[in-house]
C-alpha cells in the first residue's frame, strides 16, 4: 500500500522517465529505419569491395555490447567538442546500434521477396528505384513486420541501459524513486508495468500487420 | 593506456565472461524445463509461466537486475551482487530460450511421436531418445544467438556494483580523468570476444548442416 | 526481310553459361502480326532464347532488334556498347512477357497488377489505366476479380491476370514463357483460349510451349530448337506432317 502511494506521489517522475524512453525510442526509429533501409540497399546492390566492407562493418557493430557503445559515445562527444545533454548521447548510440540490426533485417527481407516478382518488374520496364519503392519495400513492410516488431521491443529494452549514463528514462526514474523512498517493489513494478504496456502496443501493431499479410498473401 | 590498466580491463572481461558462462549453463536447461512445463498438463502452470515469460521478455535487462537486487530482499531473498547478477542473467536468458525450445517442441513432427508411441516408447523415453537429440541440433543457431545476446547484456550488471569490465573501465577512467580510452579498449576487447563466438557459431552451424543434412525442420 | 520490317530481328545470338554453350548462332526474323511458337525438347535453350529477346538473359554475342530498335546494346556494327539500365528499362516497355509461374505481385490487387507498369513506367493517368485495365480483364473473363488479391485465384486465373498485365502495356510484342506448363490440366484450356483470341486479333506473339496441338492450331510459324540451335523454321502443317530433320522427327513422334 505504502508502495503504491509512493508511486502515485512520484507519478511526474515516472511520466518524465516514460516520456524520455518513448522519445528516445521513437527518435531512434525515425532515424534508423530509413538509414537501415539504405544500408540494406547498399548491402544488396553495392559493387563487391564496398559491399563486403559494409557487411563486415555491420557485422562488427552487431557484436558490440550496447552499454559499452553508449559509454564510448557519452565520453566521446565531449572529445569532439560537443557538450550535449546525455539524452543526445543516448539517442546517437541507440540509433547507431539499431541501424546496424535493421540493416541486416531489411537485407534478409529484401532477399525474401520472390525473385520472379523482381524479374517480372524488370521485364515490364520498372527502374531500380521503382522496383524498390513499389515492389520490394511494400512487401517487406508486410512480411518483415514481426521481426521489426521484435527489434522495436529490443530497442525499448536497450534504452533502459542509458540510465547508466545518467539519461533520465523510465528505469532511472524507478531506481530514483526506490532509492529515495525505500519501497523498492512498487516503483520497479510500475516501471515493468509500463514497459509491458509499450510491448503490448508494439505487438498489437504486429498483429495488425499479420492480418494485412493474411489478407494479401493468404 | 598503460599495461596495468589494460590488465585491469582484461580481468574485468574475464569476470563478465565467467558470469555469462555460468548463466548459460544454468539458463539453457532452465529454458527447456520452462518450455516442457508450458506444454505440459499440470493445471495453471502453463498460464503462469506464459505470463512470467512475457513479463521477462518485455522488461529491460537492467531493470530486471535492479529488481532482483533491490526487490527480492523484501521477499526474504537477500543476495550479494554477483549471485544477484547470475540470477538475473539466468532468468532473462531462460525466458528467451524457452521460446526457442517451445517453438521447437510445438513444431516437432507429430508422426515421429506417434511412431515412437506405436513402438511402445514412454513419453519420457520419446523425449530423451527422439525429440531432444533433434531439436537441440536444429536450433543451435537461435540458441547460440541467445548466448551472444546474453554476453552483450552482461555488462549491465555493473549497475549493482559487480566489478566486471564496465566497472573496470570506469574506475580507470576515474583515476586518469580520461574516460574515453579505457572504454574504447573495453569495447574492442569485448567486441572481439563476441565476434569470435559468432564466427565460431557459423562454422559449427555449417558443419552440423553438412552432417545431418537439412538441420532445420 | 530487312531488319526494319520485322517485328523481331535476331542476328548471330550466342549464349555461354559457365563455359557451356547454351545458344549458338541464332538468326531469326519474325513478321509483325504473326504468332510464332518455339518448340523443342527440354534443355534445347528455348526459354533462354526467349529471355534473351527482352534481355532478361544477356547473350554472349549477337543482337536483337524489336520493331527496328535495338535491345540491350546500342550503336551500330562495330561500335556497340551495352545499354544503360534506364535505356534498357525503357526499351522493355514495348515488349511484354508472360511467365511460367505467373510472377504476379502479391501485395497488389489484380487491377493493381495490371495498372502498375502503365501508371508508373509509362506515366499514364491512373483513372485511364484503371478503365483500360478493367476492360482488358473483362476480355479475359475476370471482371469480378479486379479488386481481389492474386493469392485467392486459381492458376488459370492468375495466368489470365498475367496476360492482362502484359496487354495493358499495349506492347509491340508479347513473349510467353511456357504459359501453361505450371497449370493443372483442367485450367490449361482457359489460358489457351485467351491466347487463341489474341492470335486471332493479330498481336505479334512468341510462345515457348509444350502444347503441340495448340501450336499447330494457332501458330503462323514454328521454330524448332534443339541443342541450342534453330533446326527448322516452317509453317505448322509443313512442320508436323513433313519434318525436315531427324531431330524434329524424333521430337514430334516421341516428345
Amino acid at each position: 500500500m505504502n508502495g503504491l502511494l509512493v508511486v502515485w506521489e512520484s507519478r511526474d517522475v515516472f511520466l518524465w522517465g516514460a516520456a524520455n524512453t518513448l522519445s528516445l525510442v521513437l527518435g531512434c526509429l525515425l532515424l534508423s529505419i530509413p538509414i537501415g533501409i539504405l544500408g540494406a540497399v547498399v548491402l544488396t546492390e553495392a559493387p563487391d569491395p564496398l559491399r563486403r566492407l559494409f557487411a563486415e562493418a555491420v557485422d562488427l557493430l552487431r557484436c558490440v555490447p550496447f552499454l559499452l557503445l553508449a559509454y564510448v559515445v557519452y565520453y566521446g562527444l565531449p572529445e569532439l567538442g560537443l557538450r550535449l545533454d546525455p539524452w543526445w548521447a543516448g539517442l546517437m548510440s541507440l540509433t547507431v546500434y539499431t541501424t546496424a540490426y535493421l540493416a541486416e533485417i531489411f537485407r534478409a527481407a529484401f532477399r525474401a521477396v520472390a525473385p520472379d516478382n523482381i524479374e517480372a518488374a524488370h521485364a515490364f520496364g520498372l527502374s531500380r528505384s521503382l522496383i524498390y519503392r513499389r515492389i520490394i519495400l511494400p512487401q517487406v513492410a508486410i512480411t518483415a513486420a514481426p521481426v521489426i516488431g521484435n527489434q522495436v521491443i529490443t530497442t525499448i529494452r536497450d534504452s533502459a541501459l542509458l540510465m547508466i549514463i545518467t539519461v533520465q528514462e523510465l528505469t532511472f526514474a524507478a531506481n530514483f524513486v526506490s532509492a529515495n523512498h525505500f519501497t523498492p517493489f512498487a516503483p520497479f513494478a510500475a516501471a515493468v508495468g509500463l514497459y509491458l504496456l509499450m510491448s503490448f502496443v508494439v505487438e498489437a501493431g504486429v498483429r495488425r500487420m499479420e492480418r494485412v499479410r493474411k489478407g494479401r498473401y493468404g | 593506456m598503460t599495461w596495468p590498466a589494460i590488465r585491469t580491463i582484461l580481468d574485468g572481461a574475464v569476470v563478465t565472461a565467467a558470469l555469462a558462462a555460468v548463466s548459460i549453463l544454468l539458463s539453457l536447461p532452465l529454458g527447456l524445463l520452462l518450455a516442457l512445463l508450458r506444454e505440459g498438463r499440470i493445471p495453471g502452470v502453463p498460464a503462469l509461466l506464459a505470463a512470467f515469460v512475457s513479463l521477462v521478455r518485455a522488461t529491460p535487462f537492467v531493470t530486471l537486475v535492479l529488481f532482483v537486487y533491490f526487490v527480492l530482499p523484501a521477499a526474504g531473498l537477500e543476495l550479494e551482487p554477483v549471485p544477484a547478477a547470475i540470477v538475473a542473467l539466468t532468468l532473462n536468458t531462460a525466458a528467451f530460450s524457452s521460446e526457442i525450445w517451445r517453438s521447437a517442441l510445438v513444431t516437432f513432427p507429430r508422426d515421429q511421436r506417434e511412431a515412437a508411441a506405436a513402438f511402445g516408447m514412454s513419453e519420457r523415453a520419446t523425449f530423451i531418445r527422439i525429440v531432444f537429440p533433434q531439436i537441440w541440433r536444429a536450433n543451435l543457431g537461435p540458441l547460440v544467438s541467445e548466448v551472444t545476446i546474453l554476453l552483450k547484456c552482461t555488462p549491465a550488471v555493473a549497475v549493482i556494483g559487480v566489478v566486471e569490465i564496465t566497472r573496470a573501465a570506469g574506475r580507470i577512467g576515474a583515476e586518469t580523468y580520461e574516460p574515453l580510452p579505457p572504454f574504447l579498449v573495453a569495447t574492442l576487447i569485448y567486441t572481439a570476444l563476441i565476434a569470435t563466438l559468432v564466427r565460431g557459431q557459423r562454422v559449427v552451424e555449417r558443419r552440423i548442416a553438412r552432417r545431418f543434412g537439412l538441420a532445420r525442420p | 526481310m530487312a531488319e526494319t520490317d520485322a517485328a523481331i530481328s535476331v542476328r548471330g545470338l550466342c549464349k555461354d553459361f559457365d563455359g557451356f554453350e547454351v545458344l549458338r548462332d541464332i538468326d531469326l526474323d519474325l513478321a509483325p502480326g504473326t504468332t510464332t511458337c518455339i518448340l523443342g525438347p527440354s534443355g534445347s535453350g528455348k526459354s533462354t532464347f526467349l529471355r534473351c529477346l527482352n534481355w532478361l538473359e544477356e547473350p554472349s554475342a549477337g543482337s536483337v532488334h524489336i520493331d527496328g530498335k535495338p535491345i540491350g546494346r546500342s550503336g551500330n556494327g562495330r561500335a556497340t556498347r551495352p545499354m544503360a539500365r534506364r535505356e534498357l528499362a525503357s526499351t522493355r516497355t514495348s515488349i511484354a512477357m508472360v511467365f511460367q509461374h505467373f510472377a504476379l505481385w502479391p501485395h497488389l490487387t489484380v487491377l493493381g497488377n495490371v495498372t502498375e507498369a502503365p501508371v508508373h513506367v509509362l506515366g499514364r493517368p491512373k483513372r485511364e489505366a484503371e478503365e483500360e485495365g478493367r476492360a482488358i480483364l473483362a476480355r479475359v473473363g475476370l471482371t469480378e476479380k479486379a479488386d481481389v488479391y492474386p493469392h485467392t485465384l486459381s492458376g488459370g486465373q492468375k495466368q489470365r491476370v498475367a496476360i492482362s498485365r502484359a496487354l495493358a502495356m499495349r506492347p509491340k510484342v508479347i513473349l510467353f514463357d511456357e504459359p501453361t506448363s505450371a497449370l493443372d490440366p483442367e485450367m490449361v484450356g482457359e489460358v489457351l483460349s485467351v491466347i487463341r483470341e489474341l492470335a486471332r486479333e493479330g498481336l505479334t506473339m512468341v510462345i515457348v510451349t509444350h502444347e503441340m496441338s495448340f501450336a499447330r492450331e494457332i501458330a503462323d510459324t514454328i521454330v524448332f530448337m534443339d541443342g541450342g540451335r534453330i533446326r527448322e523454321i516452317a509453317a505448322p502443317t509443313d512442320f508436323f506432317t513433313n519434318p525436315q530433320s531427324d531431330r524434329a522427327r524424333r521430337f514430334i513422334f516421341r516428345p
